[in-house]
């Protein structure tokens, strides 16, 4: 699904300039899933974000069903993020003011061609990750693990290719997270997704097919 | 545990597009209904001031118009006069105290107007782009009642004088002239068969306070005039109108008695607005010891309390709600570029999701206009309140029209301790009370939509600029 090749990403602040990702190589393939492991600032979220196409990197290739991202615009890259890249965030970011099943509605937006319909596959959505009587509820009237349900439901509405979670259990206690992670791994299994994860967690690492850490922006 | 009834019964509710940017709309708006409403408020005080000036200037604009109108008529584009001659009047015209008591009904020509040729108006009406030309004399009819001078004697003073004013009008022209703003409220108007009559038209007001009414006779230069209309009129305008020739026949100017052959103004009425300059220059050449003055140049000539409003309205007013309205729309793009600022994590979550830029721009422009509407809403209200305080107050306010009015007022001279004093001479002037009101037009009120409308998408833009600017990752990079 994924070839990177010799990825490096800098950031300039007004008195040096930081090296997130340096020569970054990786494969991932179609339907893995992949763990990331790394402590905090190792470039992880750089990683994720350069493989969600939500950043360019400063040198480097990377390459999404053999179609290379850097030759894309940017107009490009959001229709491509619309229609085959999910996202799953530590901090749920629901839109506050919108319904369970109006966030999930929200992924659909951009994909014009579901018209009407999309409701309908909203709600089957929220069915399939269990909060089918919590469609009319507020975020704030739901828990963390129902929130991060419902993040589930909204990436996994549009039928993706891959799905990336930053640290999706992050914000969760123990129970919760082994909800949630049971429930990224079922919806992997029965989507044939590919799945990136990132994770400090060993127990939520040691869940995936494989798993790799990076250091100071390295593998 | 999951139920497929609820599941059921979300998928046949049912929703679209249209419907999911309504919801974000409604909950958006919601969510921040404080900085909505303060943004909506600040909009809403600058058109509504703006609507208020704007009313307030209409009104002071119709009421020069209504002084102007009463005295010179509606379809008056230029009047002619003359100012009269130096020369002091003639020994006729000051009484003294005799042997027996005197009554007085004097009708002589108004103060500051001399007098013109009759034939002036054949000529001016022959004038290219004329498409009507009438003559009148303006005449201040004085009564008073001069004592014995064995009474005065007694009594060390003489009564005050009572006067009201004439109108000499061409019964047929009745569309130019003072007498054209007004309208019969009892009895009939002049007819063509009028024009030697010793018949009247009274001001309804004058009338009322004199106890006259239709088929009754008012005395005019100790003459009885029957009677024949009340005509409603503002202030300003004479108190009776009588038939030209007939006012010709017993006016007086400068002490001599009659003035046949004679006018002391003529209305003309241009084939359009556009010729008016033309036709002013035309009767200029043709009558060049006359002061010639168009509609435009009058209202310059409109001085007292009145004038002042108008400039107040017009220049301190207008500047004010202008820099009220700037500021407005101001805030409201601070507040709405503030609001961007906050949303930062949601709207990086979107464009994650694959929202595009106008998307975007489009929810973050109907918030706005949403806001702007609910300021155009409240600015309408204040601007009504402003305007009917305005007219509810009706604060009247005088104004002062020169009888000649291309020239100053007529001058005279006085002794006071000793002092030589150059003063406006009685009747050279005619002050009116107008009473001020603030109508609403419905251009003024479109305006004031869009005004508010246009401040808000203005700020929605600005909001909008930012939001297209942030991309996915610096924004969700400010979360945890």
């Amino acid at each position: 699904m994924y070839t990177l090749h010799a990825i490096t990403k800098q950031y300039r602040t007004s008195s040096s300039t930081v090296t997130a990702l340096d020569g970054i190589d990786l494969e991932v393939a179609n339907g893995e899933f992949l763990a990331i492991q790394g402590r905090t600032g190792s470039g992880k979220t750089t990683l994720l974000q350069i493989l969600g196409a939500m950043d360019r990197p400063t040198s480097g290739q990377v390459r999404l069903a053999g179609q290379d991202l850097g030759a894309l615009s940017a107009h490009e890259l959001t229709e491509l993020r619309a229609a085959s890249i999910a996202f799953v965030f530590q901090t749920f970011n629901l839109i506050p003011t919108l319904t369970a099943v109006e966030n999930v509605e929200s992924a659909l937006v951009p994909l014009a061609s579901l018209g009407p319909g999309r409701w309908a596959t909203a709600a089957d959505a929220l069915a399939a990750v269990g909060l089918a009587d919590r469609a009319h509820h507020l975020p704030s009237q739901l828990s963390g693990g129902q929130q991060q349900r419902v993040g589930i439901a909204r990436a996994l509405v549009k039928q993706p290719r891959v799905l990336l979670a930053d640290e999706p259990t992050g914000n969760l206690d123990t129970d919760t997270r082994d909800e949630i992670i049971g429930l990224l791994e079922r919806l992997w299994r029965e989507r044939s997704l590919t799945l990136v994860l990132v994770t400090h967690d060993q127990a939520i690492a040691d869940r995936a097919q494989r798993v790799i850490s990076m250091s100071g922006g390295r593998l | 545990m999951q139920t497929t009834t609820a599941h059921e019964a979300v998928r046949r509710r049912g929703s679209g597009p249209v419907a999911f940017f309504l919801a974000y709309l409604r909950g958006e708006l919601r969510r921040r209904w404080r900085q909505s409403l303060l943004m909506a408020a600040g909009l809403a005080v600058g058109v509504g001031l703006v609507m208020t000036v704007t009313a307030a200037a209409a009104g002071v604009g119709e009421a020069q118009a209504a002084v102007l109108h009463s005295l010179y008529g509606i379809g008056t584009d230029v009047t002619v006069t003359t100012a009269p001659p130096h020369s002091p009047a003639s020994g006729k015209g000051i009484f003294s105290p005799g042997k027996t008591p005197q009554h007085i009904d004097e009708l002589s020509a108004a103060t500051g107007l001399g007098l013109l040729p009759a034939s002036a108006v054949e000529s001016v009406s022959r004038l290219k782009n004329v498409a009507a030309a009438a003559g009148g004399l303006s005449l201040t009819d004085t009564v008073f009642n001069i004592p014995s001078a064995a009474q005065a004697a007694q009594s060390g003073s003489l009564t005050r004088p009572g006067s009201f004013s004439v109108g000499g009008v061409d019964v047929a022209h009745l569309g130019l002239g003072p007498i054209s703003s007004g309208t019969i409220v009892a009895g009939r108007p002049f007819a063509a068969r009028d024009a030697a009559a010793d018949v009247a038209v009274v001001d309804a007001d004058y009338a009322r306070a004199h106890g006259l009414s239709v088929a009754r006779t008012v005395t005019v230069a100790g003459r009885a005039f029957r009677v024949i209309g009340l005509i409603g009129q503002a202030q300003g305008a004479p108190d009776v109108y009588i038939p030209l020739a007939r006012a010709q026949a017993i006016g007086s100017f400068h002490g001599k008695s009659g003035v046949n052959g004679k006018i002391t103004t003529i209305y003309v009425a241009a084939a359009s607005s556009a010729d008016v300059p033309a036709v002013q220059a035309e009767i200029a050449r043709i009558l060049p010891s006359a002061t010639v003055t168009s509609s435009g140049n009058m209202a310059s000539k409109v001085s007292g309390a009145l004038a002042t409003a108008a400039s107040l309205t017009t220049d301190l007013g207008r500047w004010l709600a202008v820099a009220v309205l700037i500021a407005s729309f101001a805030i409201a793009s601070l507040l709405t570029s503030a609001s961007v600022a906050r949303r930062v994590r949601e709207l990086g979550t979107l464009k994650a999701l694959g929202w595009k830029s106008r998307r975007i721009v489009a929810q973050i422009m109907a918030e706005a206009a949403v806001t702007g509407l609910a300021g155009a809403a409240i600015g309408l209200a204040i601007g009504f309140a402003g305007a009917a305080l305005i007219t509810g107050l009706s604060p009247t306010l005088p104004a002062t029209v020169a009888a000649n009015p291309g020239s100053a007022p007529a001058q005279g001279l006085t002794i006071t301790g000793g002092t030589l004093h150059q003063t406006t001479l009685p009747g050279a002037t005619r002050t009116v009370a107008v009473p001020m009101s603030a109508p609403i037009h419905p251009t003024v009120v479109v305006i004031t939509v869009l005004l508010a409308l246009g401040g808000a998408l203005i700020a929605g833009a600005f909001g909008a600029w930012r939001a297209t600017r942030l991309s996915p990752v610096r924004a969700l990079s400010q979360l945890g």
